[in-house]
């Protein structure tokens, strides 16, 4: 087979440009790419043809020259649909094919940057060898066999119908996507509660749930406070918990900048990724030890008295008693928990302290813990302690995964909220249902009885709402359908567990471009109940989506969908018509209509518009889709560091108007890139710590001390929150208009559809919608109120488990019971078996679960192999040479057939491996359980098959960052 | 930066195309030292008409090899994020 | 005069093989021919560095001077081409190059079978420019629409320069004395010649 009759000269020359390489340079060679580059036994057939090149002419239109094809040359401007850093593309369509990507060196975000991944966009728009789902599938006899689109919406829309009537709403799980664009992910928020349940959920559950749920509790917004441009500003910046380099590439350009610009990098990490070597300092630390390194680094700030005591006194609660525990972290504690030395933390401390503004930047390596709720404010806690917060350079740099899983986030799918955190309360429904133009009453009955305002079970956990007795689940049915829309199975934990939950199932719909290892991980244990609908992907729609910085923008749609696959919010609207609640999906009563329908397909900018009108509390009232489409017009406009437009007609706003952009859009708030800044004037996107946990906590002021307040606030002292009531006891009613005093009669700055209270506060005078109090270092609604080190579930520490043990069991925790310290007093000696420590991450080239990169030649011919990354002591000793395949061991009894890659890049007692692998079970390659010619080209061991039990007490986050396992030499 | 070798090279090799380039054709006769390049005539790139391809970019005078080359040098600078930036 | 030229700022370079795939999609490269590749020293240590490669378009080619029917050519602006019409697959060009630039398809369309491909700095090949054939055997020709190779105006830290040599040069220049290290540029002197005192890049800092 040509795909495993390898040149045999590229590997030569490998070896040999890495001898020349090593001689001119440096001593080692490149370990990965001998890896990388090693694999032979790329087996997809259905690939074959890509290699009939040399220059097969993929997938087009294009015939003698691009001009004798003759047809118009579009350029369509898009947004990578990778990570969330947003790098713009311009898309070069001609005859309707995707014929070219060109770099848009006037985004403000990427200046024409790209990654693998980025750079290889275009293979979406090619059709000859595609991966993609190409028509609607159902599972038969084991098989899956194309159907028509109509007979999949009967088929699949009867079955979820007579679930509903047999078991009630709660009965079906929606997945939803971070992947999808703004209006598709409200759209679907909006779907699932029509459907009447909260049983939905997306990627932002097991991504940054606990840096949410954390930093919002922290100061008001759980979002990255300040942007990747402003990193350039910043005169230090601590990386702990990303690796930024490989899941952020293009953040390296703003990064890098800095550096050049003097700015000291530090990494600590479990790890010397790729971003620790750009560093000037890197710690290794024992994996799951955050909070113990941080307190250890904030003893030195304290001890020296480099804490900003002003900026303490004047916006931060609870900094005295935090300091307290603070102080217990002695260096000799430090060093035994963590194994980090008195010096390393010192030297953090003395650089964040001494190069102000000082950034940090955390990803899944804080939040993917038991404990990441604390990990994170731990971190919050530090940058409060320097007075970072608020400033130009400093912040909470929190980079988001997915391209918009910032965007889900805030209006998408959540078990817990409507659009904009606004909760699922009573009141939530009913100000959300008036922007919707739904009747109340109608979507109460839509409910069960008493499950409108529970939230619903967790995307961590279908698994368990599925397979869980039913008297100990807090809901009546078990979960008899599941719908992954948009979702990989291979990014959940247990996934052993897994397979055992879809053999369940009643009903099983994958709606995705890719089919997923959803597909095939449910082929290989059922014979019939699964569809597969084709999904378009985000080039052939349009819509915004939010970048990890909250800036929107816009992206075009480049081509019509391939294939047969329809845009999602097409395939929302047919399920609505199938359901009978189309009307109320688009907003159609007594005469009126908030989104129009052409040909099936809600209008984008209706549904952009419908969540300006209801999305008061983060503002994503200003963005109108007229706003955003000239911000894309006019990028180069706009200040690379600072994001602000000079001149031109965007004039004085912010590039995407990163929310919140409160009030309508005709009142021109300019957005907000860095939040809490008090230094700049409200409408100039200055602001501070919200007001949103009382004005008081046992006799201490919550609020702001006087004169701290942003630039310009007539209220020069804290203050509460604006209402109707507020707003009259400060005179300030009679500036709002005749129509606006009707809208705001009764309502606050949240609820009030006119926008007028927002408009009086910001506009006249100058003051904060949400009010202006102090962030606390003390959160007393969580377990723990002040962050304390707990050991992981699976810890390789007996002695730290007895000192730092894990919460209590927990009953009825997001509708499921929830398991602790039984889980970890049951395992506490298990690190005699498994005595590594496993940890996952991510690589450049493939992204979440991976089907979709895995699927695109030009980044799966990078990295072939699943691998796992082990010391070479550790290798060693279990006479383990690099390249060669190996067990790896988990106590959930799942074993993973993997390469090794022997490297110094984890210590002796951890193992890596990358979480974006499927289509391996245990050993055996799933090819033959994929549909035909819709396998991805490289397969391999899913980390997550093997992953062990453990989750968030605040977010139910599932635990991927610390667990055990050992390593045996693969015996064939 | 050009050793005496190379530099023969190089001028040799300028004469030959300035004299090709006399001829006023279209299709140059790219030339390796000795004129020993055994292969097919290529165009150069400023020869073409900047919109003879649907996919250009940049804007130059058809055979006027230093406008091609300023576009291109502003071109470079996208890859200097200080010119956008400052410092 | 206009000297195309690559330089890789190792200091700059994470790995990210954006450059690889920018290569890949713009010249439609098949699997298993790497016209660029970035290869890590020290991966997994402290000195840990990456540096992309591809053909340097050498002033002084040693795949010229060994190939025995002739096929290489370079153009006024210093692009290192080949005819592969011409090109026997014999794989001097390979043993003589130092950077491992020179890649042999096993098997391929449009009667290519082994003849050597590689790296063309997006200027395509002796074709008509932009043309089918042109784009069917060497890939796109970026220069002839007045623009610069994809790997390098796509490169995710702007680490990898592709222009005139004299202003990329300057680029780096500014760079490094801004920075106060990472002076060496990596393969420059062995594609280039020693640079004069004038293209030095930066007076201070030693290897980085």
């Amino acid at each position: 087979m040509l795909l495993t009759r390898k040149s045999a000269s590229a590997p030569s020359a490998q070896t040999r440009l890495s001898r020349g390489l090593a001689g001119m340079l440096a001593k080692t060679i490149d370990r990965r790419s001998f890896l990388k580059r090693s694999g032979v036994a790329v087996g997809a057939s259905a690939s074959l043809a890509t290699l009939a090149g040399p220059f097969n002419m993929i997938g087009r239109a294009e015939a003698a020259s691009d001009k004798s094809a003759g047809g118009k040359v579009e350029i369509k401007r898009t947004v990578c649909t990778h990570c969330s850093v947003g790098c713009a593309i311009d898309a070069v369509v001609q005859n309707g094919v995707w014929v070219r990507h060109e770099p848009v060196f006037d985004s403000p975000l990427n200046l024409g940057a790209h990654c693998a991944k980025g750079a290889a966009v275009r293979e979406h728009g090619v059709t000859e060898n595609s991966h993609r789902l190409k028509y609607p599938m159902k599972l038969e006899n084991g098989k899956y066999k194309r159907i028509s689109w109509d007979q999949a919406i009967n088929e699949v829309g009867d079955k979820l119908l007579a679930i509903r009537k047999e078991s009630g709403p709660d009965a079906s799980y929606w997945i939803g996507s971070s992947k999808h664009n703004n209006e598709q992910t409200y759209l679907m928020c909006k779907f699932v509660r029509l459907f009447g349940t909260n049983n939905t959920d997306h990627q932002a559950r097991i991504c940054h749930s606990t840096t949410v749920a954390g930093v919002a509790n922290t100061w008001g917004y759980g979002a990255m406070t300040n942007s990747y441009n402003d990193m350039q500003n910043a005169k230090a910046i601590w990386f702990m918990g990303s690796n930024a380099a490989e899941a952020h590439p293009v953040s390296m350009l703003h990064v890098l900048h800095a550096k050049e610009a003097g700015a000291k990098i530090i990494v600590a990490d479990p790890r010397f990724t790729r971003t620790a070597a750009k560093a000037d300092h890197f710690v290794r630390i024992r994996s799951g030890t955050d909070i113990p390194v941080i307190f250890g680094v904030l003893y030195h700030v304290f001890k020296n008295g480099w804490e900003d005591k002003q900026y303490i006194h004047d916006r931060v609660y609870g900094m005295e008693k935090v300091k307290d525990e603070v102080m217990k972290w002695t260096p000799e504690r430090v060093q035994e928990v963590c194994g980090v030395s008195e010096a390393d933390c010192y030297k953090i401390a003395e650089t964040m302290a001494k190069n102000r503004p000082s950034s940090i930047v955390w990803c899944m390596g804080q939040t993917q813990h038991t404990i990441g709720n604390a990990m994170v404010r731990a971190f919050c806690i530090f940058q409060l302690a320097l007075g970072n917060i608020g400033k130009m350079g400093g912040g909470a740099n929190i980079f988001r995964g997915h391209d918009n899983v910032q965007g889900a986030t805030d209006i998408g799918p959540n078990p817990d909220s409507l659009p904009g955190y606004y909760g699922i309360i009573p009141g939530a429904f009913a100000h959300w249902a008036k922007v919707w133009n739904v009747d109340l009453e109608w979507l109460k009955k839509q409910y069960a009885a008493g499950m409108m305002n529970k939230p619903g079970i967790t995307v961590s956990r279908w698994i368990d709402g599925v397979t869980e007795k039913n008297e100990l689940i807090d809901q009546d049915p078990n979960l008899r359908a599941v719908v992954f829309w948009g979702h990989a199975p291979n990014s959940q934990t247990r996934g052993k567990e897994m397979v055992e939950a879809m053999k369940k199932l009643d009903l099983l719909v994958v709606i995705d471009p890719y089919p997923s290892a959803t597909a095939a991980m449910a082929a290989m244990i059922r014979k019939d109940g699964v569809y597969l609908l084709p999904a378009a992907t985000q080039f052939e729609t349009s819509g915004s989506v939010t970048a990890s910085n909250r800036s929107l923008q816009w992206r075009e749609k480049v081509i019509e969908p391939l294939f047969e696959a329809k845009p999602d919010q097409t395939i929302m609207y047919l399920f609505a018509k199938k359901f009978g609640f189309a009307d109320q999906l688009v907003g159609k009563k007594d005469g009126k209509q908030n989104i129009q329908v052409v040909k099936d397909e809600p209008v984008i900018e209706d549904i952009t518009r419908e969540f300006n009108r209801g999305t008061w509390t983060i503002g994503y009232t200003g963005q109108s889709p007229e706003r955003l489409k000239l911000h894309m017009k006019h990028m180069n406009t706009f200040d690379v560091k600072t994001l602000r437009a000079k001149g031109g007609p965007c004039d004085g706003d912010y590039f995407g108007l990163p929310w919140p952009c409160y009030g309508t859009p005709e009142m021109k708030h300019p957005g907000s890139p860095n939040l809490y800044m008090t230094e700049r004037h409200v409408m100039d996107g200055g602001g501070n710590f919200r007001a949103n946990f009382g004005v008081e906590k046992d006799g201490i002021n919550l609020l702001a001390e006087d004169g701290s307040h942003s630039k310009g606030a007539e209220l020069t002292t804290g203050y509460p929150e604006f209402d109707h009531v507020l707003l009259k006891k400060l005179g300030w009613w009679d500036d709002l208009t005749e129509a606006e005093k009707t809208a705001a009669e009764g309502k606050n700055w949240k609820t009030d559809l006119s926008g007028g209270i927002q408009r009086v506060v910001m506009k006249v005078h100058g003051c904060h919608p949400f009010g202006n109090a102090k962030a606390r270092a003390v959160v007393w609604n969580f377990p723990d109120a002040i962050p304390l080190h707990r050991e992981p579930l699976y810890s390789p520490r007996p002695d730290m488990v007895d000192k730092y043990p894990t919460h209590d069991d927990k009953k009825a925790f997001w509708r499921l019971p929830t398991l602790f310290k039984s889980v970890q007093e049951k395992n506490k000696n298990i690190s005699k078996e498994f005595p590594l420590i496993m940890t996952s991450g991510r690589l450049t080239e493939f992204e979440g679960g991976g089907e979709e990169t895995r699927s695109n030649p030009w980044l799966a011919e990078l990295q072939q192999d699943m691998f796992v990354e082990i010391n070479p002591k550790s290798a060693n000793d279990r006479g383990i040479r690099e390249g060669e395949y190996v067990w790896v061991k988990t106590p959930t009894g799942a074993q993973l057939k993997v390469k090794a890659m022997v490297t110094e890049r984890v210590g002796a007692d951890t193992v890596f491996l990358p979480f974006h692998f499927s289509g391996w079970w245990m050993g055996k390659d799933m090819l033959d359980y994929y549909p035909d010619g819709a396998a991805p080209i490289v397969r391999g061991e899913a980390v997550n098959t093997a992953t062990t039990y453990g989750y968030d007490a605040v977010t139910m986050m599932q635990e991927t960052k610390t667990t055990l396992c050992q390593i045996e030499k693969f015996q064939g | 930066m050009i050793s005496a070798r190379k530099l023969a090279v190089a001028v040799a090799a300028l004469a030959v195309t300035a004299g090709l380039a006399g001829c006023g054709e279209t299709e140059q006769v790219i030339v390796y030292e000795q004129g020993k390049y055994q292969g097919k005539p290529d165009t150069r790139p400023w020869e073409n008409e900047p919109g003879a391809s649907l996919y250009t970019t940049s804007k130059w005078a058809k055979g006027d090899k230093s406008s091609w080359e300023s576009a291109l040098r502003s071109r470079s600078q996208n890859q200097n994020e200080y010119v956008r930036i400052g410092d | 005069m206009a000297r195309m030229k690559f330089l890789c700022d190792a200091e700059r370079c994470i790995e990210c093989n954006g450059c690889v795939t920018a290569c890949k999609q713009e010249n439609e490269v098949p699997w298993g021919v790497n016209r660029r590749r970035v290869v890590t020293l020290n991966d997994g240590v402290p000195g840990e560095k990456s540096i992309s490669v591809a053909c340097m378009h050498c002033s002084d080619a040693p795949c010229m001077a060994v190939c025995p029917v002739d096929v290489f050519y370079r153009t006024e602006e210093g692009v290192v081409l080949h005819d592969k019409d011409m090109c026997i697959g014999c794989g001097y060009c390979f043993y003589a190059c130092p950077f491992g630039a020179p890649q042999f398809p096993q098997a391929g369309a449009f009667g290519m079978r082994g003849k050597m491909d590689k790296c063309t700095f997006c200027a395509g090949g002796p074709e008509k420019d932009n043309s089918k054939e042109e784009f069917a055997k060497y890939g796109s020709n970026r220069l002839a629409q007045g623009k610069l190779p994809a790997c390098a105006e796509m490169c995710a830290t702007k680490a990898l320069l592709g222009g005139d040599g004299d202003v990329i040069a300057d680029i780096f220049r500014d760079r490094a004395l801004k920075r106060g290290k990472g002076a060496e540029v990596w393969g420059w002197s062995t594609a280039y010649g020693k640079p004069d005192k004038a293209q030095q890049p930066a007076p201070k800092g030693g290897k980085s």
